[in-house]
């Protein structure tokens, strides 16, 4: 017997606890040799983050997250995770938790700081961003979107309504010009008032298709993500055309202010072609808006349709 | 009162009573006992110290082939039965990543060793110290003036306890390996995906966990059989039950082991 | 000196051993005679500690073996060598391990030391040159010789031989005797020789002590052996064809 038998077992010994180490390390991704760095961020939330988890830095995996532990002091969440040491983290880098908790694919993303400020030490604490669980962001999202369209389809009701009693006052001779105004009134009045129903209803869908999708995706996995994107997107495309309406709606309710006031009788309304003109750009605005979306909803319904997938 | 009809007399009770109840009790006081006398023939390493790298090549290195095939080839059916389960295209390739690796980290490699140690090494052991029982080796031993159980029972524990771990890294190792490969040949699941699938959901505790296990599976294992075999009598007929019965045991207190590790740890 | 009072022993309900007293001097070579089953090994194994007598007392040198810690027992145990009825060699080991064992666990000899004196002790009992052999590959005799061997290997102050001679050819047999008397002689050995062999306890006994249904029947000098009138242990003895012969 040429090698001794404690050599034989301490051979053995010392290869296992390497190939464990290693392999450890390979799953949790990190760098098989290289050393890694340990930082720590403070969430308010960690969207289900565990130990185990990915970070990474512009979608690369760079670490993983080390401990999840609620803090005493601050009652927040201390997240410690490694990286690769060759990641030079800034001072202004700032981590975020994203993914589909659902999905328990969590992970962190890394925003690095500019590269010329004084870099964070070993252990050190770094700030924490918005992050994008997308869907906590849409059910998150749903509701509020509803409230703010049926302030805003509630704010052009009285609008509209009170240029109404304005313009039925016989005392004008501009009386056919506002007869138009009336008109698109009439016409914008009639049209939110059956538009705003169907909108909050499409929303309210949104809202129910989120709460289902959580339980769905338990079984299908990027595909669902992809139609979240697609969700977000047409949400973010409702918000912007809210925002025109409230726009509209704003103008018009500062116009009818002064005609109300001492200043602003239809005489002096009249005789300010600026004004004129500004009222009339923005029913015409409040118009082309409207026009558009009954003569084509589906522009932006379209992607609400993927909704009916489930 | 009347008695029932024949066969049912008091006295069998209490026979069943002292079968299931007492004697189980006796048996572990006895398994305590030697324990405790092993723990008190610690400090003594210097008179086992050549028996516990001998010990250690028999528990481990010995049985490192066959832990390593039953290892390959536990992983490499996990791989293949997994995808054959998943039939939505909706659910990425890499879910077979992400079941295999746990699996093999948290179960099935200590599982697999465990069963395989306690029929190759809990029969060994037993079968040994048994035969030394009844031959007066162990007699020969304590007449020297050495610890029969220092000498015998401590290395053999101590190289359970150390070399379960060593042959549940190689499991692990060879088992995802295998199952790595199975998928890849196979078709499957190609090794980037897999992978990926299992670092998405891979946890340190998890080998933490795995580890665990097998210092408890490694001890058991090992000390019930030394009891077994330690306390042997009656000639061969003895020997074969000692044996028979500490791969048994080992295998049942195994199990119940998972279980308890399980339910308090995970 | 060792001394065993008034020693019972049973085995659940199989009484062996109901009041045995035995006293061995210094340097004394006591012969155990009685008939097979009659509780001889059973006896030897109480000397040592081996068995818990239910009642009486062990003492080695004034010490109640059965009274003190574990530690302590073993340490008066590294005073004895015993040879087992059946050799009970270690037989994972090669002969020479098993002689080398108790060289290797309580002396600090070094590896040429250690063969030196394994290699004696093999020829002292015949056997030189079965050193690589393992026991299973040893006749039944050699095996014994071989157990003998690693029991005088530590030049212990007591020994205790359980059938020393028995399965030897009667050549063989005389040469044990010989290296038996010649330990007690030179090494002063207090030896205690549990024996059938009629022939053996006349050569090599200063005393015998006849064991008989669990009770120690009779104890004398082997001169008082030759004149004793008692019928049972007559019987014994003429049992034995060289008594007979003579
Ligand atoms: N461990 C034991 N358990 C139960 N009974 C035993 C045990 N050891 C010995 N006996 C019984 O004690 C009796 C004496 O046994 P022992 O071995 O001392 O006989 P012995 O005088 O040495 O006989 P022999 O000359 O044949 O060796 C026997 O009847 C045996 O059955
Ligand atoms: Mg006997």
């Amino acid at each position: 017997m040429n090698i001794s038998n404690e050599l034989k077992v301490g051979l053995t010994i010392i290869t296992a606890a390497v190939i464990f180490i290693l392999g450890v390390r390979y799953f949790q991704d990190l760098p098989l040799f290289a050393t890694t760095y340990e930082l720590t961020a403070e969430f308010k939330d960690a969207g289900g983050l565990i130990p185990g988890n990915l970070v990474r830095v512009h979608g690369v995996s760079v670490g993983s997250v080390e401990t999840v532990n609620i803090s005493q002091e601050s009652g927040k969440v201390d997240v410690t995770f490694h990286i690769d040491r060759k990641i030079i983290v800034t001072e202004g880098s700032y981590a975020s938790v994203s993914g589909i908790d659902a999905l328990g694919a969590v992970r962190m993303d890394l925003y690095l700081g500019p590269l010329d400020a004084a870099v964070i030490p070993e252990g050190g604490r770094i700030g924490v961003g918005e992050g994008n669980d997308l869907f906590g962001d849409l059910t998150a999202r749903a509701p509020d979107m509803i409230e703010k369209f049926s302030e805003v389809l509630n704010g052009l009701d009285i609008v509209v309504s009170e240029t109404g009693t304005l313009l039925s006052e016989p005392e004008s001779d501009f009386r056919k010009t506002l007869a138009s105004v009336k008109g698109s009134m009439a016409q914008l009045e009639s049209l939110l008032t059956s538009e705003r129903t169907r909108l909050s209803s499409i929303l309210l869908n949104v809202e129910d298709a989120t709460g289902s999708l959580k339980t769905l995706t338990a079984e299908n996995g990027p595909a669902v993500s992809k139609l979240i994107t697609d969700l977000s997107a047409t949400l973010t495309t409702l918000d912007v055309e809210l925002e025109s309406l409230g726009e509209a709606s704003r103008s018009l309710n500062e116009l009818l202010a002064k005609v109300n006031s001492g200043q602003g009788t239809l005489g002096m309304l009249v005789n300010d072609p600026s004004m004129y003109n500004k009222m009339d750009s923005t029913l015409d605005g409040i118009n082309a808006l409207l026009a558009d979306f009954k003569a084509s909803p589906g522009k932006y319904l379209g992607e609400m349709k993927l909704v009916d997938l489930f | 009162m009347k008695t029932h009809s024949s066969g049912f007399h008091p006295s069998v009770l209490i026979l069943y009573a002292k079968k299931l109840i007492l004697d189980p009790i006796h048996s572990f006081g006895r398994y305590s006992q030697l324990l405790f006398r092993a723990f008190g023939a610690v400090p003594e390493f210097g008179t086992y110290r050549k028996n516990l790298w001998e010990q250690m090549i028999h528990v481990g290195i010995d049985s490192m082939p066959i832990v390593m095939l039953a290892a390959a080839f536990s992983g490499a059916v996990t791989t293949v039965q997994t995808s054959y389960q998943l039939v939505s295209p909706l659910i990425p390739k890499s879910i077979i990543g992400s079941i295999v690796v746990p699996s093999m980290v948290l179960e099935l490699g200590a599982v697999v060793t465990g069963f395989i140690l306690a029929g190759r090494v809990g029969a060994r052991i037993a079968a040994e110290l048994g035969t030394m029982r009844v031959t007066e080796q162990i007699d020969a031993i304590e007449a020297m003036g050495l610890n029969s159980i220092g000498y015998l029972i401590v290395p053999r524990v101590i190289a359970g306890i150390v070399m379960f771990p060593v042959l549940y890294i190689a499991a692990c190792f060879v088992g995802i390996g295998g199952g790595m490969l199975v998928g890849h040949i196979g078709g499957f699941v190609s090794i980037g995906e897999f992978v990926d699938g299992a670092r998405e959901y891979f946890q340190p505790f998890d080998p933490i966990f795995g580890m665990i296990k097998c210092l408890v599976f490694g001890f058991i294992i090992t000390s019930v059989s030394c009891f077994k075999g330690y306390y042997t009598r009656g000639g061969a007929e003895g020997v074969g039950k000692a044996t028979t019965e500490a791969a048994v045991a080992s295998c049942v207190f195994l199990l119940l082991a998972d279980l308890v590790l399980a339910a308090t740890l995970l | 000196m060792i001394s065993v009072q008034n020693l019972h022993k049973s085995f659940r309900d199989k009484v062996v051993l109901q009041g045995i007293d035995l006293e061995i001097l210094e340097g004394e070579t006591l012969a155990i005679i009685g008939r097979s089953g009659s509780g001889k090994s059973v006896l030897m194994k109480h000397i040592i500690g081996l068995l818990q007598p239910d009642s009486g007392r062990v003492t080695v040198d004034g010490v109640d073996i059965n009274a003190i810690s574990y530690a302590d027992l073993r340490r008066i145990r590294q005073n004895f060598g015993v040879l087992f009825q059946g050799g009970a060699l270690f037989d994972s080991m090669s002969s020479f391990d098993n002689v080398a064992f108790p060289l290797r666990t309580f002396t600090s000899m070094t590896e040429t030391e250690i063969n030196r004196v394994v290699m004696e002790c093999l020829e002292m009992v015949e056997l030189p040159g079965v050193q690589t052999k393992m026991p299973s590959e040893l006749s039944g005799g050699m095996q014994k010789r071989v157990a003998l061997a690693r029991a005088v290997a530590l030049k212990p102050r007591y020994i205790l031989y359980d059938e020393p001679t028995s399965g030897l050819d009667p050549e063989t047999s005389t040469t044990i005797d010989e290296l038996i008397q010649s330990l007690s002689d030179q090494l002063n050995v207090t030896s205690i020789v549990v024996t059938h062999d009629m022939h053996s306890v006349l050569n090599i006994a200063d005393k015998a002590a006849f064991v008989h249904e669990g009770k120690m029947h009779w104890a004398g000098t082997i001169a008082e052996l030759h004149e004793s009138d008692d019928q049972i242990l007559r019987r014994f003895v003429k049992a034995n064809e060289y008594l007979i012969g003579k």
